[in-house]
């Protein structure tokens, strides 16, 4: 991806006969022309019931498409590095997905798991996703749910991670589908990237139309929400925090992995907690079993908790999808968000805000986490 | 096979005998299973101790051999020695530190004791899990790269060569010689400077197994020490390069002068009969100490420390070469007045001093200044300056000669990238440790010498160059092959994810990217088994032999229990 940088002005766009059907009319229409080859969007699946991401080459099939979808059954960018990781290929690729997915795109494209050169990431204005669990048990009234609190920009029905983010409507791809502030009937689009610029010029769309609306509207929601983040974190922290408090809430995990599976950031070929490393002569657990006077099976499970969060923390997006994956509804993505703030923090990164910038642990400042080293060196 | 143990205690004389109870720590390890045998010995590392040792081995047959005595640092090497001798692969070997860990470190004997006892069992559970690594041997090409032609690369191109050793001499200049040949006299002998380098190019020069390069750059070098491949190009004739194998390289490309454009407050290039040091000694050599009117100058000001402020360093040599330049001025001008201003003067060894004595007098003054400054001041060149108490004083010369700081050539950078060596302080080429490694660098078989590393005096640059020469000699022997490091990383294939992450943070250039599987690959030959890329493995695919995770878990399972 060339250097972002995000336009003053935008494009407003007429949002007729729906948002929905003008952003597919809009990805037809590049289709079309040649501006890209195909578009990975989210897709109802013919049982109805849930959602996953479609690679459409056949633009006809596009009227299908969801591009805001009740659920993420699929993180956008676990379907972004499946098709790009061996390579970026000779098609350009639209990938329409939340501003999460789009960042987590962006974090994987800085390890190698994602080839960013032929794709363009277009994320909307999300306002958040139904949690699955209250989705599956009847989608016919978890789309109405939805779509009755997306338009009102509702989040109490929303996932709780999804309740008290603040980076809902972040732009760190290449366009961005904004409706917030717009005016009825409308929708804007706003260019991040040189790349971003020319996929518009070649639509013939101007991006000379005011986005400050947008950026007013964006910018009171987040605030309200990181009020919100703050004490929800607050409590969250006063709820887990502490060893015992630690051991407790993980203490339900049944070490299936889920959490593992579904994250996007997560991409090792073997979690070293499923690899033989871990297994150990029952000489070991009969030893562990002495000095404590017993040991839980399986064991490990805090252990696997807190190995991933250090693996993943600086680049979690807190997208939530594994917390919709866990069986014991244990507050996952909550839990890992919050430390996330804490360790992204501490090297003023938030992952997945610019391509260029590079990853905390292997970028060498001087000037930084002067207040962990020894006082007395 | 069964696993027996041996484990030996050293009192070390008193040093351990009297902190650490011995026998307790025997009993400790004593039955663990698969220790084979426990006993203590006065002193392990003599002569005496390593016989016994070895028979020891070889009476009981072990197969493992942990040893409880000092540091590592002091004779890990020593006891795997042994182990060679004795039979018994050097790795499957550990040695546990109760010297400087234990008995050194507290007067209560319990507590020293306890964890002597933790520490040998440790080792003691972290030896069954050793495999036995291999040394392995590859060819070498004992020839060597020479980057410089100045009186470092010719110094240690004259040590290198030998029939059996071809010295590739690369210099970007038409001749050789460098910045020497520019001395009119060199101090504090003050005998001509082309005395010290005329023979030595002649000697280049007839010398068979010394190819130079004149007007040529280096273009490439790939590999690893005893195995470089190198290309050259010649910038005169286009397109004309030559490629050829060396075994190390040496960077000996010398230094340039700060510009004191940059610093305007001396009038450089703003006023007439402003000159640098270099500049000078042109004029110097040229034979004659003259005005832009063709007049000798009555007077001279020579500014020390021209851009020291804003390089941030000393360099070294200019306290000294400004001496000599009151030394020429004096000896050309009967009756010249010399002033120096200087920051702080920088006379160090053993005949400096004397130089300095012998310099300074009635016409050639010593100013410790700042706030210096040059303006016009009619047909002369006003100086206006601070003393040392803080007031404000000025004077007036016909000539002023700036001594600006020295600063790496422009192209290190670029030979920095091409030679996979870092840059440090000042630009300069970093060597691998500032008192323990002055001449290597990051990059085995590539070393450094003379200015290329920080400013120096000629001595300091020929025993640089001497130094370097000293380290390929007793390195790469012609016929003889070099053993890399043994205890190198891995990348597994079925592991790695291709993120590349390990690639930048690898100081040695060892590993690379295999685009076809998409997976990180390790060169054994140049990995120094450092361990970055193991750490910055986000999944478990790097891992490093005989640091191998399992080992070390075993061993604070035992340690930390």
């Amino acid at each position: 991806m060339s250097e972002t940088s995000l336009n003053s002005k935008g494009a407003v766009i007429s949002a007729k006969p729906n948002t929905k059907e003008a952003i597919i009319g809009i990805l037809e229409k590049a289709m079309d022309k040649g501006v890209f080859d195909a578009v990975l969007i989210p897709m109802r699946v013919p049982a109805g019931d849930s959602f996953v991401y479609v690679l459409i080459k056949d633009k006809s099939l596009l009227k299908d498409a969801v591009p805001l979808s009740p659920v993420m059954s699929v993180q956008g960018a676990h379907a972004v590095s499946s098709v790009t990781r061996l390579g970026k290929g000779n098609m350009k690729i639209a990938a329409v997905m939340r501003s999460c997915e789009t960042r987590a795109a962006i974090e994987l494209s800085k390890l190698s798991q994602i080839n960013l050169e032929n794709m363009i990431l277009i994320s909307i204005d999300c306002p958040g996703v139904l949690s699955m669990s209250d989705f599956i048990g009847d989608p016919k009234k978890g789309m109405k749910l939805f779509d009755d609190a997306a338009e009102k920009w509702d989040d109490k029905p929303m996932r709780p991670v999804c309740q008290i983010c603040d980076k809902a409507s972040m732009v760190a791809g290449d366009l961005h589908i904004g409706t917030l502030g717009a005016k009825k009937d409308t929708f804007f689009i706003i260019s991040n990237s040189q790349k971003g610029n020319d996929v518009m010029d070649e639509l013939d769309i101007a991006l000379k139309d005011s986005i400050d609306s947008w950026q007013a509207k964006v910018k009171t929601l987040s605030e309200e929400k990181q009020k919100k983040r703050k004490n929800a974190l607050k409590d969250l922290k006063s709820e887990i925090g502490g060893l015992d408090n630690l051991l407790d809430t993980f203490s339900q995990c049944i070490n299936c992995h889920n959490c593992m599976s579904v994250c996007p950031i997560c991409y090792c070929r073997l979690c070293y907690f499923d690899s033989d490393k871990v297994k150990h002569p029952s000489e070991d657990y009969l030893q562990r079993a002495e000095s404590k006077g017993s040991i839980r099976f399986l064991p490990d499970t805090t252990l696997f908790q807190m190995g991933r969060m250090m693996h993943m923390s600086l680049s979690c997006v807190s997208c939530g999808a594994c917390e919709d994956a866990c069986p014991m509804s244990i507050p996952v993505a909550q839990i890992f968000s919050m430390i996330a703030d804490e360790t992204q923090g501490s090297f003023d990164y938030v992952s997945g805000r610019d391509p260029n910038e590079s990853l905390p642990l292997i970028a060498y400042k001087e000037e930084e986490l002067h207040e962990v080293e020894d006082s007395n060196d | 096979m069964e696993r027996k143990i041996g484990v030996y205690i050293c009192e070390c004389g008193p040093n351990i005998a009297e902190k650490v109870d011995i026998d307790k720590v025997i009993d400790a390890v004593s039955s663990i299973d698969g220790v084979a045998v426990a006993e203590k010995y006065k002193l392990l590392c003599s002569a005496d101790g390593k016989k016994f040792l070895e028979e020891q081995i070889k009476k009981q047959g072990l197969t493992h051999l942990v040893i409880s005595a000092c540091s590592p640092k002091d004779h890990e090497k020593t006891f795997m020695e042994v182990c060679e001798n004795a039979g018994i692969n050097p790795y499957l070997f550990q040695l546990a530190n109760i010297r400087e860990q234990c008995a050194w470190i507290t007067d209560d004997k319990d507590e020293a004791t306890k964890k002597a006892i933790r520490l040998t069992k440790a080792a003691v559970r972290r030896v069954r899990y050793h495999a036995s690594l291999e040394k392995k041997e590859i060819e070498s090409n004992p020839d060597v790269l020479v980057i410089g032609g100045g009186i470092a690369g010719i110094e240690a191109s004259l040590q290198l060569t030998s029939p059996d050793r071809k010295v590739y001499l690369v210099e970007k200049a038409p001749s050789l010689g460098g910045l020497i040949t520019n001395f009119e006299k060199t101090y504090p002998s003050m005998k001509p400077g082309s005395d010290s380098i005329k023979q030595k190019i002649q000697d280049v020069d007839k010398n068979k197994n010394i190819k130079v390069f004149t007007d040529s750059g280096v273009e490439e070098v790939l590999g690893f020490f005893g195995n470089f491949e190198v290309k050259v190009k010649n910038v005169t004739e286009e397109d004309e390069t030559v490629e050829f194998n060396v075994g190390a390289v040496v960077l000996a490309t010398g230094s340039t002068l700060f510009d004191p454009e940059k610093t305007p407050q001396y009038g450089y290039k703003k006023f007439d009969n402003v000159l640098t040091s270099l500049e000078f000694e042109k004029m110097n050599i040229s034979g004659k100490i003259s005005l832009k009117n063709g007049e000798s100058p009555k007077s001279a000001a020579i500014i020390h420390c021209v851009g020291r402020d804003e390089k941030g360093y000393c360099s070294e040599i200019c306290c000294m070469y400004s001496l000599k330049f009151v030394r020429y001025l004096m000896d050309k001008i009967p009756d010249v007045n010399v002033s120096n201003f200087y920051s702080d003067l920088c006379i160090p060894g053993k005949s400096h001093q004397k130089f300095y004595e012998q310099t300074k007098g009635k016409n050639v003054g010593f100013v410790r200044s700042s706030d210096v400054e040059v303006t016009k001041k009619g047909d002369k060149l006003g100086i206006q300056y601070k003393d040392e108490n803080g007031s404000k004083n000025s004077i007036s010369v016909d000539m002023v000669i700036l001594a600006p700081a020295v600063e790496p050539t422009p192209d290190a950078p670029q030979l920095a990238e091409i030679t996979n060596i870092s840059q440090g302080d000042g630009g300069f080429f970093a060597e691998e440790h500032e008192k323990l490694g002055p001449v290597s660098t990051s990059t085995e078989g590539v070393y450094i010498t003379g200015c290329a590393q920080g400013p120096k005096d000629i001595p300091s640059t020929i025993i640089q160059a001497e130094a370097a020469s000293g380290k390929i000699l007793s390195s790469l022997v012609p016929g003889r092959k070099i053993e890399p490091e043994v205890k190198t990383s891995h990348i597994s294939e079925s592991l790695c994810i291709g993120c590349k992450l390990c690639l930048s943070v690898c100081s040695y250039g060892a590993i690379t990217f295999d685009e076809a599987k998409k997976i990180s690959v390790v060169n054994e030959v140049i990995c120094r088994g450092c361990g970055n890329c193991v750490a910055a493995c986000p999944s478990g695919a790097a891992s490093i032999k005989h640091f191998t995770f399992n080992q070390l878990y075993q061993e604070l399972v035992e340690a930390v229990q």
